[in-house]
């Protein structure tokens, strides 16, 4: 059975230092900090634990419909997501994740792409 | 550069907030850098309650009053991030004025990773009900195809060798016609009905230590004796037999489909064994699985026949007589006598 990118970069020892670094990246962000200007710490950083453990192939467990709805309501444009890619990548490769793998972990986002940009 | 001058140099550069307040008037009197950034960037505040207005001034002098320290935590937004920090206020007296210094400590990280474990704990926690679901799931499969003890075996080193039983007694049951009734019956009826049948068999052997082996079509195997050498096996398969033939006298008196079944019972020895590697399926086989197919092959409807080895363990019961029909006597089967 092919290994997950989750045990293959190291299981949470080593992925929660990619959701805590995304989380700062996230906040950062100029472009798409703002949208987190209301949201409870707690609550983002349990959805973002459990959606990079999820596309790493770790633990977690997503409905289908569950990104959508945690979205609904918040107006994410196409823009926003291209540039919510762009600082995962960041993230990603400063994590020492191999060019394959960040394409792998991009591509999968992308497959969410109409849950989370509003129509 | 003198002490005091250095002193404050080191107030101003350690990463923790510093700021002085008189007491108990609790007017600013001196922050340092990191405080300013944290609390005070706007610089219009001038005293503690300004600074914090949701802080339980009343409290922090009563604890004061009664031990000079005070802490607690405080939770604000900055640049939309959740920042956490802890806060010791302590009196002191400085050049005969009492002062209160506050300390405050930057947790938001700890705060966040706090959370981050939290969320994986929960991940971690459904998913370990999940595979303990599942492994029962499988627990409740693998049993059904071979005995607890062979699956403890199984679960504990990952194969079965294959055991010899020197003596058990098998008891082997189909149903006279069955080939017609398929015909007859809607599927779904006939899966049911074998379903309800094997079942109760399965409930009355577990009352005399008979466990099931398997059943193909409409024939039913179990053993008795392959868990506990010391028990009379004999007289368990005899027993359950006639519970099994009592129980289908009187479901036919009350079903649509009447159900005529015969039995053979041999003992002697048989081997048990996990046969297959990809679909695999607990077997024995052996003498006493031989016997006692002769035998139920000669029973009549609704009859129980058994081999001399079962009779001669019987001590006596269950009542027993030579068998009916010519050849089954032939073969030296006896026919077992509900009381």
């Amino acid at each position: 059975m092919e290994q997950s990118l989750y045990n293959k970069y190291g299981g949470f020892s080593q992925v929660n230092r990619i959701v805590m670094a995304f989380y700062d990246d996230l906040l950062d962000s100029d472009e798409i900090g703002p949208y987190f200007d209301h949201v409870d710490m707690k609550r983002q950083i349990d959805h973002q634990t459990k959606f990079i453990a999820f596309l790493l192939g770790g633990p977690a467990h997503f409905a289908p419909d569950h990104l959508k709805r945690v979205h609904d309501g918040l107006r994410i444009t196409e823009a926003h997501f291209d540039e919510l890619k762009v600082i995962f990548r960041g993230t990603l490769e400063n994590s020492n994740f191999s060019p394959e793998d960040v394409v792998t972990v991009l591509d999968l986002i992308e497959y969410y792409r109409n849950q989370v940009v509003a129509e | 550069m003198s002490i005091a001058a250095i002193n404050e140099q080191l107030l101003r550069a350690v990463g923790v907030g510093i700021a002085v307040f008189t007491y108990p008037e609790l007017s600013l009197q001196f922050k340092n850098e990191v405080f300013e950034t944290w609390f005070s960037d706007d610089g219009i505040a001038e005293n503690l309650p300004e600074i914090f207005p949701t802080l339980d001034i009343d409290n922090l002098f009563k604890v004061i009053e009664a031990s000079d320290h005070y802490a607690t935590e405080w939770s604000f937004r900055k640049k939309r991030r959740t920042m956490a920090i802890t806060q010791m206020f302590t009196r002191a007296r400085i050049s005969g004025e009492d002062v209160l210094i506050l300390e405050c400590q930057n947790i938001t990280r700890i705060r966040e990773l706090e959370s981050m474990i939290e969320s994986y704990s929960t991940m971690v926690e459904r998913n370990t009900r999940e595979i303990q679901r599942e492994k029962e799931q499988v627990e409740k499969l693998l049993l059904n195809v071979m005995p607890r003890g062979v699956y403890d075996e199984y679960k504990n080193f990952g194969v079965v060798s294959p055991q010899k039983y020197d003596s058990v007694s098998v008891m082997v049951l189909d149903f006279i016609g069955f080939t017609k009734t398929i015909d007859k019956v809607a599927p779904a009826t006939l899966v049911s009905e074998l379903n309800e049948l094997f079942s109760a068999f399965d409930r009355i052997g577990e009352q005399f230590g008979c466990e099931r082996i398997r059943t193909t079509g409409d024939m039913y195997l179990c053993v008795a004796g392959m868990q506990d050498a010391s028990m009379n096996h004999a007289a368990a398969a005899s027993n359950a037999a006639l519970r099994f033939i009592r129980y289908i006298r009187r479901r036919n008196e009350n079903a649509d489909l009447s159900w005529k079944c015969r039995v053979g019972i041999g003992t002697g020895s048989v081997i048990g064994s996990v046969v297959g590697v990809q679909k695999y399926v607990y077997d024995v086989f052996g003498e006493a699985v031989v016997t006692a197919n002769i035998a139920r092959q000669e029973a009549q409807a609704l009859e129980i026949l058994a081999t001399q080895d079962v009779i001669n363990n019987l001590n006596g019961e269950p009542e027993h007589e030579k068998a009916r029909s010519v050849s089954a006597r032939e073969a030296g089967l006896f026919s077992l006598v509900s009381t």
